[in-house]
């Protein structure tokens, strides 16, 4: 149950915005007011007040493959395809991870992207062979999924989390 | 002809799947859908698929026979289908507790890159009783020659004129001669009252004379009055026309027609209502209709939901293309036109029962179909499956921007709501609370004008016990397209939403 601060209403769990006088709840991340305005410039961006979901053009993705000691900081491009190096075959994927044992592990030559619009970055698996999970979850062929700070993703059995800086 | 459905995919196996494979994802799916278990009005189609799917790959024939067939029909990549939690997990509570599901449909990247018209089986379906007389008339008029002046010469279009009785103007054909065409719409004449059941009865008898699977077939109303006492049998009628496959638009001149029923019939088909406030206006928002017909990637966009049987979906709200609240029983819910380099988007609250099982569960199964015009492969459907963890501690994951962002501004439109409901309850003390509350929003929003206008709509409902017509028009439609205001979805194959 959540109290609403402005007019007590009891709201329930889950709730972002009061059900009686639409003020945001406690926890209820703030939009700015400009955001309503219709404007070719993208909205203006804080980068320290970014939560879970939230990535820019500016921002940096950090990718940390289980059981290897660095991670690896790329900067987050509109599409950026994450596959195994194969010269002979001509694929030649935006993020190799070919050094990370990719091929013992089960990871397509072209198996997944990174794909961001709108302030957000979705995970798609590209009809890979042994699958992608997010979190778990298989997930369909073609069908984006937005990503959080955070998430365990899983390319055949090459296991890696991803973080937003 | 209809694209079958993908078998394998229904039932979430991989096509190498075992028939012990099938057999238990089959078991797991049913224990979740099966209508003696899920009441949900999603449930029970999505379980007939499962299935009939079921039936079929577990007898070898068959799946022989379905897997060469399968082959021969190859990539069936039409959609690309987003489905986002407003969190990533859900909390173990012994209440209930509320989430937010977005699902986006969207061209799949690679087929979306070249444009092309689509084709239309349009119908324009318009009032010309006596309040019609004057500007309104001759703005409509103006408009219509607009739109048969843009027509393509494969593209079927006809005129209903209506007010007690209807008159079809334009018989339902491609136009071989326009400026004979203009004519007829230039003769039309203001006199009459306003029975949009005639109105629409003949526009739907044109429209389904050539409507097909490969057109979109759309009809478009425009009045200006409020109909009496047809309305129910108006709303079975749109509710065939959506069965036969076309959706119809409502726009509304001026404040005396009754917005419920014209957002009813705009709803129930995949159409989209409008509020022209002035007939300056009128040509706008027709050739904008017409224009985004004209885009078409798919039509005959539908959404079905199957939740759990311990998940109830409480609003279902159409944020793309065009804002539009929806029935929350409905399924599947018709939603039109997915154009192309566009996105069509729904967002949903879905109530959750108290959970006390901590661990990964599943919460909804997602079915997205559609017609796509330009590969001419009908019923496309894509499904997704989605489950979430249940965790013990409170969850602070914050709701990702485009949830959060709709659901902003979606306060703002409900908030208008409650305070119609209210005043149609007869309490206009709470009417007169939430129009304050909407104003102080709003304000906070960057909206004066609109915040305003539900100032003066406040003092007026706490003098007079009701609405002004235009106050309230204007409230509802105006907050209904801050909803339109900014890309709300994320385009994945564009990134930017391209002007037409």
């Amino acid at each position: 149950m959540k109290i609403c601060p402005n007019c007590q209403t009891k709201n329930r769990e889950g709730i972002l915005f009061c059900d009686e006088c639409g003020q945001p709840l406690k926890d209820t991340p703030s939009l700015a007011t400009r955001e309503f305005k219709r404007s070719d410039a993208p909205p203006q961006i804080k980068v320290e007040n970014w939560g879970t979901a939230r990535i820019s053009d500016k921002s940096q993705i950090i990718i940390h493959v289980r059981d290897v000691a660095e991670p690896v900081v790329v900067p987050s491009s509109d599409r950026m395809v994450l596959g195994r190096l194969d010269l002979i075959n001509g694929s030649k994927p935006d993020f190799d991870l070919t050094p990370f044992g990719a091929q013992d592990k089960g990871v397509s030559r072209v198996h997944a992207a990174f794909q961001r619009s709108d302030e957000t970055l979705s995970l798609i698996d590209l009809g890979s062979v042994n699958g992608t999970h997010l979190n778990g979850q298989l997930l369909a062929p073609n069908q984006p999924r937005i990503l959080r700070d955070g998430d365990e993703i899983r390319l055949g059995k090459l296991i890696l989390n991803i973080y937003f800086m | 002809m209809d694209t079958p459905q993908d078998l394998y995919q229904a039932l979430g196996v991989p096509p190498a799947a075992t028939p012990d494979d099938i057999r238990f994802a089959y078991r797991a799916l049913a224990r979740r859908l099966h209508p003696d278990v899920n009441q949900n009005p999603g449930a029970a189609a999505q379980f007939r698929d499962i299935a009939a799917a079921h039936n079929l790959l577990n007898d070898p024939v068959e799946r022989q026979k379905y897997d060469m067939s399968r082959r021969r029909i190859g990539d069936n990549n039409y959609f690309s289908m987003r489905v986002t939690t407003g969190q990533r997990s859900l909390m173990a509570l012994d209440e209930q507790q509320v989430f937010y599901l977005l699902v986006e449909l969207m061209p799949e990247r690679t087929r979306s890159l070249q444009q092309m018209d689509s084709r239309l089986n349009l119908t324009l379906v318009l009032d010309h009783s006596t309040s019609m007389r004057g500007q309104r008339l001759d703005r409509v008029k103006a408009a219509a020659h607009q739109i048969i002046e843009h027509l393509n010469p494969e593209d079927v279009f006809s005129v209903v004129s209506f007010s007690d009785a209807a008159e079809v103007i334009i018989k339902a054909a491609p136009l071989a001669n326009k400026p004979e065409a203009k004519a007829r719409i230039m003769i039309m004449q203001a006199s009459g009252g306003t029975e949009i059941y005639q109105g629409l009865l003949a526009g739907v008898t044109e429209n389904r004379r050539n409507a097909s699977r490969r057109h979109v077939n759309h009809i478009i109303l425009l009045t200006d009055g409020r109909t009496f006492a047809d309305e129910p049998q108006t709303l079975e009628l749109a509710d065939k026309a959506a069965k036969e496959g076309i959706s119809i638009s409502a726009m509304g001149i001026g404040d005396e027609w009754n917005d419920s029923f014209l957002d009813e019939i705009a709803s129930r088909t995949g159409g989209t209502s409008e509020y022209i406030s002035s007939p300056l206006g009128v040509a706008r928002f027709l050739n904008d209709r017409v224009r985004s017909l004209g885009q078409s990637y798919a039509e005959r966009v539908t959404f079905s939901i199957a939740p759990d049987p311990d998940l109830k979906i409480e609003s279902a709200f159409r944020l793309m293309p065009t804002p539009q609240p929806l029935s929350a029983d409905a399924d599947p819910i018709p939603l039109g036109t997915l154009q192309n380099g566009s996105a069509v988007s729904v967002l949903y609250q879905i109530q959750v029962a108290p959970q006390t099982t901590l661990g990964v569960r599943s919460l909804v199964r997602v079915e997205a179909t559609g017609d796509v015009l330009r590969e001419q492969r009908l019923g496309v459907k894509v499904i997704q499956d989605l489950s979430t963890e249940i965790k013990g501690g409170p969850i602070n994951d914050e709701p990702p921007f485009p949830i959060l962002d709709a659901l902003n501004k979606l306060t703002l439109y409900r908030l208008q709501e409650k305070a119609e409901s209210a005043i149609t309850r007869g309490d206009h003390e709470e009417a007169t609370r939430h129009l304050r509350q909407l104003e102080t929003r709003l304000m906070a929003a960057g909206q004066p004008e609109l915040a305003a206008a539900a100032g003066a709509e406040a003092q007026r409902v706490s003098n007079t016990r009701a609405f002004s017509g235009e106050g309230q028009k204007a409230l509802k439609y105006g907050t209904r397209l801050l909803l339109a205001s900014r890309i709300l979805t994320g385009n994945l194959s564009e990134g930017k939403e391209k002007q037409p």
